[in-house]
């Protein structure tokens, strides 16, 4: 039996033969009447259908027209609806919004809500980037802000307090779950996936739900990679570091941001808060999508991608997985299990440049690790997305850059090898020329950065 | 209609109260356009031309008609023929013709039983098009041997001799320009280019409406305008108007946008075929291929200045692109331009042009902020050039009370200088600047509309009252009407409740457009509820056995009041109320009028930015507002006005743009890849009130909705310039753009 189980503004609900890619969006409007999460684009670029999740690792936010119900299995979902209490109180952020005239029009205004009050509840204060992802047109944000520093300071209710545990009745009743479709093993879909080499691997949903709710995709079977409890550790070991491949970007960001500060801050910028919430590192690379943003740093930083097909385990060097546009050095039924890295003394930087600071595609994402010894280049590892089909290391930069004096010198040094790597395209996001003046000047950028000058990837942003 | 504004004390207006819907807001009981259902409803899509111009060859409804769930289909075939002028427009907007006109052009629509249903029956739809030759750029369209969008649009306006695809033109000024360029120690000329923007409400557009074999039918869609919408799917389904009755939901943003029909005719056609409700709700990409962008442009202004300051003469050519129809704003382009100077010689010209894009539709002052653009730039260089003051500048030039408009009346009571002076005593003007950072200042204006309005107050037994206006709420609108009749009858706001009527309840209600809504709703909720207060004294008086006009309205009470009305207690509205059935019955107020005192509105703004040498991105690290409120009713909701068109202004300015293909394709219909700004974006926008009472209403006020966004476009650009030490002439203002002007520059 197919069945979903989960709870919704405290209440148990048990689904049996839901269509699997019903998002919870249009389960929530259409099959509930619960009319206040709003679709404002249904790509995930809004916030407007914003709900907060919980599970046994906390509370987040996630965009519900990109999410599937199958994914909530075992959660709790809390819709604006249930934001305010069983007997109609509201709650802190929903007093300070009415207070401080956050609305105008007010159909953005359920979507902050539940942001303000999952912020709220994890006690983040940094309200520009936890309300990054939710759009609103009439404000300006100003009021919106206000509120959610005047509620800061207010105790958590209690209805929205018991979210983070599940009740073990529940969690019983929904033992089983929803078989077939969501192994919770990494040996389960192992096995699986070669039985079903064509079925699409559902793990944050953030790409592939945008594929399934635009219709560009309607493939026979999902494998829904939620429920898989040995896939997502990360873990920080004293020779390297090995991330699974169903870690989110938010988790990455927590226990990279020590290590490596200039990815961390990469990360803060990736998406938006639900984005990260939801998006995975094995998706972000599995995808292959030429401006995703991880890939370039990890490429700097040696990484190795670990793939499993079966029984059978292999490992590469990440940038030898990307093939060309669309295509990735994966056999059918083979899954990214890890990614890892060697533990280095942290040389990291990495710019991302976009139209806009938070949630916008990368034009162009560059990231240098380049090591000095007695002032000259000893190893450069230098890797750029949005500048050729696929994430590319920049080998002649690398070579150039290689041997000379840390200084000028080598930037002058490596000036003509970047067109030897890169012949980047034109499109809306920015030019051929400018992608190549602004990849030539990050190499400036992160030696200004190295030499201590006052400059930081937060600059780069338009 | 002149007002003696005697009443200087405010109990209500001017305070802060919590908005009455505001509850329903955060909790997500407010209801939008997608919220609601009818029993046996029918989803529907919109099939739509993926070619920027196309002769229809065929459309083959038959595999469609057949798919599973599928209960109708339309194409143009199903609405009203014999249409002309604006109402022929709208229809061939919404459902092509002969012709797809541009990318995102409506061609078919199929109802059926689920959403699912219906978006696998648009794919078998067959559409058989004959791509025809294309032009999205206003300069090209212009030009000689242009793809001609139609011919024979042009209206008499145009000088003989332009291409067919100018069809309007406005020419207006006073004196010789070059008689004042003449006079000039120096004279700047320019051209200035901006880019079609969306308005970018969050709320896609959605309806659900029933149309019944009878003719008769019920409407319910977001809209700025309810009683529009009626009169337009009347003209466009051939149906009687007061057949249709149509309700405004709550409306999730409009800015301009929803002040055009695009949907709602199509759902009531469908349903009419299907005889059963249909909704209709625009994806996201839809919105942005067909719906409203505004206006792009292509301006060359011309200037003259002394080395005192004075502006000699002024000229300005402004061509703009409103799509595949006529309607461009030019006018209000070419009109606003030179608004804030009083001018000796000045000289506009503007021309509609046409092009194989989507209809342009108002966004918020329409054709305003591009005019400020292109002219206070070349103020500022001319003021950077003579070494002068930006401020005392425009002082010196300002409009003022009696001062010839640029395009000809006398300006009545204004508050130009006044927010002028603000901004130059704002601390903001003379903080200092970071190195490498840039100041922008710049003046705007709009003209502010009144149009057709209807309001009724009616008393309940309890002695509340419900306030029925007829402009829907885009922007906490209930709440100044709460204030301004609780002000009038003197009762708490609480015990107002505002309700936007539907077409059926209420007359005629023009759009909620041209910062009208606190302005004209205002003064029809000021006068209904004077209406009441005559009715209420004249109960008093009744019981009183005194005459009416010995009734004075004093505090929510009636009172006696002159020499010979004698003696008696104060009677509370709540007494009147409960009596009203024994005294003559329901006691209820109202009001109905074309008001044509909507007082004209000035701001200036103040933005600094730096600019990232080696990228060309922009921060805005401080950005001012100072604009004229005439009297502030609610003074956050007015700020918020203040705000917002700020914020868009930068989205404007900084990012926003549309991006064709050489194809005609629009490449970023999407909030994925068209980027208003989020939080992280702007600063905390200041806000400086200016009071200069508007003498054409009751309390003086004016419409501020619209001239937050005249500025900021020549504000900014000002500012980056200055930082840039490039003049910026093209909007956006990307970072690449920046990156190759410094580069130029250097």
């Amino acid at each position: 039996m197919r069945e979903i189980a989960f709870l919704l503004n405290g209440e148990p609900v048990e689904l049996c033969d839901v269509p699997v890619t019903r998002t919870l969006l249009d389960w929530l409007r259409e099959d509930r009447g619960l009319t206040g999460t709003k679709e404002g684009c249904n790509e995930g670029d809004c916030g407007a259908c914003t709900v907060m999740v919980s599970d046994g690792s906390g509370t987040r936010t996630l965009n519900s027209c990109i999410l599937f119900l199958p994914q909530l299995h075992g959660k709790a979902v809390r819709t604006v609806e249930g934001v305010s209490g069983p007997d109609g109180s509201l709650h802190p952020v929903q007093q300070a919004m009415v207070r401080h005239h956050g609305s105008q029009c007010g159909f953005c205004t359920p979507g902050f809500v539940v942001s303000m009050a999952c912020a709220h509840k994890n006690g983040m204060h940094d309200f520009d980037v936890q309300l990054a992802g939710n759009l609103c047109r009439c404000t300006g944000y100003a009021p919106i802000v206000r509120a959610a520093e005047d509620a800061a300071s207010e105790p958590v209710p209690d209805w929205i307090a018991e979210d983070g545990t599940l009740p073990a009745a529940f969690a019983t009743a929904s033992d089983g779950g929803v078989s077939g479709i969501a192994p919770e093993s990494a040996d389960e879909l192992a096995a699986l996936y070669v039985a079903h080499p064509d079925a699409v691997l559902v793990a944050g949903a953030t790409d592939v739900g945008l594929a399934v709710t635009k219709a560009l995709q309607e493939p026979e079977r999902f494998l829904f990679l939620g429920g898989i409890q040995d896939l997502n550790a990360i873990d920080v070991g004293p020779k390297a570091v090995r991330i699974g491949a169903m870690a989110t970007l938010s988790e990455i960001g927590d226990a990279i941001a020590d290590l490596h500060p200039s990815l961390g801050e990469l990360i803060r910028r990736f998406g938006s808060v639900q984005v990260r919430n939801a998006a995975t590192i094995g998706g972000n690379i599995a995808n292959g999508s030429p401006v995703g943003d991880l890939p370039p740093a990890l490429i700097a930083l040696g990484a190795r991608l670990h793939l499993r097909r079966g029984n059978d385990r292999r490992d590469l060097p990440l940038e030898d997985f990307f093939l060309d546009y669309g295509v990735q050095d994966r056999a059918p039924g083979e899954f990214v299990e890890a990614v890892s890295f060697p533990r280095q003394t942290d040389r990291l930087r990495c710019y991302k440049l976009s139209k806009r600071f938070d949630q916008d595609i990368s034009a162009v994402c560059g990231c240098f690790s380049i090591r000095v010894r007695n002032g000259r280049v000893n190893e450069a590892r230098v890797a750029f997305g949005g500048m050729a089909a696929i994430p590319t290391r920049a080998r002649h930069v690398e070579n150039a850059l290689s041997g000379q004096e840390w200084s000028e010198t080598a930037i002058r040094a490596a000036r003509d090898a970047w067109g030897q790597d890169f012949t980047p395209l034109t499109d809306l996001r920015a030019s051929t020329a400018y992608r190549l003046d602004s990849a030539r000047n990050m190499l400036t950028r992160a030696f200004l950065d190295d030499q201590g000058t006052d400059t930081n990837v937060l600059e780069v942003a338009p | 209609m002149a007002f003696d504004q005697e009443k200087d004390e405010f109990k209500v207006v001017g305070t802060r109260p919590d908005r009455p819907d505001g509850i329903d807001k955060v909790t997500g009981r407010a209801r939008f356009g997608a919220d609601a259902t009818a029993p046996g409803m029918l989803h529907a899509v919109i099939i739509r031309s993926p070619h920027a111009h196309a002769r229809i060859v065929k459309i083959d409804t038959s595999k469609a008609e057949a798919a599973h769930g599928v209960k109708a289909v339309v194409t143009r075939a199903d609405f009203a023929e014999g249409l002309d002028g604006e109402n022929w427009n709208i229809l061939e907007n919404l459902m092509a013709g002969e012709r797809a006109l541009y990318d995102g052009h409506a061609v078919a629509a199929i109802a059926a039983t689920s959403s699912l249903a219906a978006r696998d029956a648009a794919r078998m739809l067959e559409v058989e098009y004959e791509v025809l030759p294309h032009v999205t750029d206003v300069d090209k369209a212009m030009q000689e041997g242009a793809p001609v969008i139609r011919e024979g649009a042009a209206d008499g306006s145009v000088p003989a001799g332009m291409h067919p695809n100018v069809v309007r033109c406005h020419d207006s000024g006073h004196g010789d320009p070059e008689d004042g360029f003449a006079e000039a120690d120096l004279v700047i000329e320019e051209r200035f280019t901006t880019e079609a923007t969306h308005q970018g409400y969050i709320e896609p557009h959605a309806c659900l409406g029933t149309l019944g074999p009878d003719g008769r039918g019920e409407l319910w869609c977001c809209t700025q305008g309810h009683w529009n919408v009626q009169k337009v799917c009347a003209a466009l389904l051939d149906i009687e108007t007061s057949k249709l009755r149509v309700t405004a939901s709550e409306i999730g943003g409009g800015f301009g946008g929803k002040t055009a029909v695009f949907i709602e005719p199509v759902a009531l056609a469908l349903s009419r075929k299907a005889n059963r409700p249909v909704k209709l709700v625009m994806p996201r990409a839809d919105v942005f291929r067909a719906t409203g962008p505004t206006a792009s442009t292509s301006m060359d202004v011309k200037i003259g200045m002394k080395k005192d300051g004075t502006i000699t003469g002024a000229s300005g050519e402004f061509r703009c692109q409103g799509g595949a129809f006529p309607g461009a704003p030019m006018e209000f382009t070419a009109m606003c331009a030179f608004a804030p100077y009083a001018l000796k010689h000045v000289h506009q010209v503007g021309y509609d042009v046409m092009t194989n894009r989507p209809k342009q539709a108002a966004y918020r002052a329409p054709g305003s902020p591009m005019a400020a653009f292109a002219v206070e730039s070349v103020i500022d260089e001319l003021c950077n050039r003579l070494g002068l003051d930006p401020i005392d500048v425009r002082l010196k030039n300002a409009s003022r009370e009696g001062t010839k408009a640029n395009f000809g009346p006398s300006w009545d009571r204004i508050g130009l200088v006044e927010t002028l002076e603000a901004a130059k005593e704002h601390p903001h003007f003379s903080a200092p600047l970071a190195e490498g950072a840039g100041r922008g200042i710049s003046c705007g204006f709009w003209f502010n509309h009144a149009g057709e309005t209807a309001v009724q107050l009616a008393l309940s037994e309890d002695g509340t009252v419900q306030l029925s206006v007829g402009t829907p709420d885009i922007g906490g609108s209930r709440a100044s009407m709460c204030m301004m009749a609780a002000e009038e009858l003197g009762i708490p706001y609480e015990d107002v409740r505002t309700t936007i009527a539907d077409t059926a309840t209420l007359g005629y209600n023009e759009i909620s457009h041209g910062s009208r809504v606190t302005y004209a709703s205002g003064l029809a909720t000021i006068e209904a509820a004077r209406d009441t207060v005559k009715k209420l004294c004249k109960r008093a008086a009744a019981k009183w056995g005194i005459d009416a006009e010995a009734v004075e309205w004093r505090d929510g009470c009636a009172i006696p009041s002159g020499p010979n009305a004698g003696d008696f207690d104060p009677m509370p509205i709540k007494e009147i109320a409960r009596d009203m059935g024994k005294t003559g019955g329901p006691i209820v107020g109202h009001f109905e009028a074309t008001p044509e005192g909507a007082g004209v509105s000035f701001a200036t703004h103040i933005v600094d930015a730096e600019v990232d040498r080696e990228t060309g991105a922009t921060t805005i690290t401080r950005y001012t507002v100072v604009q004229d409120a005439g009297k502030a009713i609610h003074p956050s909701y007015v700020e918020g006005q203040y705000q917002g068109g700020a914020a868009q202004g930068i989205g404007w300015a900084l990012n926003e743009e549309y991006v064709y293909d050489d194809d005609g394709r629009l490449q970023n219909a999407g909030f994925l890849d068209y980027r208003i700004p989020v939080a992280s974006d702007l600063p905390m926008i200041d806000t400086v009130i200016v009071e200069v009472p508007n003498p054409g209403h009751p309390y003086g006020v004016r419409g501020v909705g619209e001239t937050s966004i005249c500025p900021p476009l020549a504000a900014i650009a000002n500012a980056v310039s200055n930082a840039a030490g490039v003049r910026m002439q093209d909007l956006p203002m990307r970072p690449s753009r920046i990156l190759e002007a410094l580069k130029a520059g250097s």
